[in-house]
């Protein structure tokens, strides 16, 4: 019988692995940075759940702690410039959406995109994580679901209103989300994770999240790939 | 509710589908892209047993491709599998059946060590392997289509090309206990198998060869799990000879011309009633309304029996009375073994 290799040997105290976990680990504590940022944003446009938003940028804040305290393990310093390049592009679509008033399209990048973003690197990250690592990721993923469902619960009440800004929101934001996916490929995969599992675990999360705010299948089937085939 | 979880057979096929589908950005992308796509519900079904019973179900298209196989992409291949299994699970589908490869990369990759999928823990017992009934159907064929031909099952002798796998040592356990048939030949690539297999039925032949198995054999069952069909040259063939290919996509990969050589689509239903549904025209089959994988037809027997359990489950365990049972509930609501020989095969090449 052919073995599955589901949990390759990895050497944590390498240089090569170091030296991509010092890239990894930036990106992963700048996105619970931008998440807390977001959130307390939204907080602002958004009165009736300003209490759950600022709980949602806490939890964040404390995420970016753990991950923080996984590179401070492993005695990696995280590139924090390179992570903040990394994120611009959505950065500044979100401060755009903000200016504008745009609530769904900011709903759209932070509690879909960045969320499913960061539950589909978790989710691939988890098995081939040092011990310590793992422990805080795999509490860090149950909240960053919980995350999710926010985005989707506001949205599938405001369904019908959302529906038209949601799809235009997807064809600006996706392709930059498989574009950013390309840019750490190769990092990623000194990690042991792999790019066709992050992309197909993200495509599956984002397209639950449409399937649950209102979106038919065949609707969730080209949204969550568009932009995928230019990649 | 039950669920079936399917594939296509081709990379050209599921281009091909997803463009009628109307599906243009999944048509024209190539292997890597099917390798990231995420499973789908692509269809819902309504069926009507011969008591009147209605059930509903779910098609899962679980976007495995046996390219990934060829390919040695056997973690894409697993991920597709557990990841088809998930999206069953979430959509709340009671019983669901593992069609095609998926039941076999489950099996032979050890996929039960990958029980939790992200957010879901799978539970095994909502999904069947659909092998039991598959088995049932293609011995019922073996039987009823050597009668048509008039084959003496006392006189012939059987060749069965994958018989150590799950449906192979099934068949081969139903024609040694409930037939007469002179001969058993058994065609496998592991010796040690095999020998076991031969040790466990008391009877039997090993095969010297594919080729040699195939020549001296009267029928042909070909149960064995191949990425691509095989050729057979006619010429080496007995007269009459009957092939039951039960493999998908198709263990045999010739299309017989020659007079007295008869090949039958194995492990394929009929319903006595139409089925509500479009996936079946997918897969090309002559009356796609009527006409189904006899895996398939399990989860809705489970489903109609509200056998809410993994029936056919792990490698090498049906026994001849869950054969019996499983068969009896196919006949109670309106299966039977689809009997049409050299009918055009199930998806042409480049179709």
């Amino acid at each position: 019988m052919q073995q599955l290799d589901i949990t390759p040997a990895l050497d944590y105290q390498s240089e090569s692995y170091k030296d991509a976990y010092s890239r990894i680990n930036a990106i992963v504590i700048e996105g619970e940075q931008e998440a807390f940022d977001n959130y307390y944003k939204l907080a602002e446009l958004l009165p009736d759940a300003k209490d759950d938003l600022l709980r949602l940028a806490k939890m964040e804040k404390r995420h970016m702690k753990g991950f923080q305290a996984c590179g401070k393990n492993l005695s990696v310093i995280a590139d924090m410039e390179f992570a903040q390049a990394f994120f611009e592009q959505l950065h500044d679509n979100f401060k755009q959406a903000w200016d504008e008033g745009k609530i769904v399209t900011c709903l759209l990048i932070q509690s879909l995109i960045i969320e499913t973003f960061a539950i589909s690197a978790y989710n691939i990250y988890i098995p081939v994580a040092d011990d310590f690592a793992r422990k805080i990721t795999e509490g860090v993923v149950k909240d960053e679901y919980m995350h999710l469902n926010f985005g989707e619960e506001w949205l599938k009440a405001n369904f019908e209103a959302s529906k038209t800004e949601l799809e235009e929101a997807n064809r600006q934001n996706l392709p930059i989300v498989w574009a950013m996916l390309n840019q750490v490929a190769d990092d990623a995969n000194v990690l042991g994770m792999e790019k066709e599992a992050l992309v197909e675990d993200f495509m599956i999360t984002y397209g639950e999240a449409l399937g649950n705010i209102g979106f038919s299948s065949r609707e969730v089937m080209k949204l969550s790939a568009q932009g995928l085939a230019t990649v | 509710m039950f669920g079936l979880i399917g594939h296509l057979t081709s990379l050209d096929h599921a281009q091909a589908v997803a463009r009628d589908l109307g599906y243009p950005e999944y048509a024209d992308q190539g292997l890597d892209f099917w390798c990231s796509a995420p499973p789908q519900i692509v269809d819902n079904i309504k069926v009507t047993s011969a008591t009147g019973q209605i059930i509903e179900g779910r098609y899962v298209e679980s976007c495995f491709l046996p390219e990934m196989l060829a390919a040695r992409r056997i973690k894409t291949a697993a991920r597709k599998v557990v990841n088809a299994m998930a999206h069953a699970q979430k959509n709340g589908i009671d019983i669901t059946a593992l069609g095609g490869f998926s039941s076999i990369i489950f099996e032979n990759f050890n996929l039960s060590q990958m029980r939790q999928v992200r957010n879901v823990s799978l539970e095994f017992e909502r999904f069947t392997t659909g092998n039991t009934h598959t088995a049932y159907i293609i011995c019922r064929q073996v039987e009823a289509a050597a009668a048509k031909l008039d084959i003496n099952l006392s006189t012939a002798t059987v060749a069965v090309c994958g018989a150590t796998g799950d449906i192979g040592s099934a068949v081969c356990r139903w024609l040694t206990a409930r037939t007469d048939i002179q001969e058993l030949l058994l065609v496998a690539r592991n010796q040690e198998r095999l020998q076991s297999l031969q040790a466990e039925l008391g009877r039997g032949t090993i095969a010297d060869s594919l080729e040699a198995a195939v020549a001296q054999a009267d029928i042909v069952v070909w149960v064995a799990s191949m990425p691509k069909g095989v050729n057979i040259d006619s010429e080496i063939l007995k007269r009459p000879c009957l092939m039951i290919d039960g493999g998908y996509p198709k263990n045999l990969d010739s299309h017989f011309n020659a007079e007295g050589v008869y090949v039958l689509k194995g492990g394929i239903v009929e319903h006595s009633l139409d089925i509500d549904w479009r996936i079946m025209n997918i897969v090309n089959m002559d009356v796609p309304a009527r006409q189904l994988f006899a895996c398939f037809a399990e989860a809705m027997l489970l489903e109609f029996e509200k056998w809410y359990t993994n029936f056919s489950w792990g490698r090498n365990q049906i026994t001849l009375e869950k054969m019996d049972m499983i068969g009896q509930s196919s006949v109670r609501h309106g299966f039977r073994p689809l009997l049409q020989l050299n009918s055009p095969s199930l998806v042409s090449e480049g179709s």
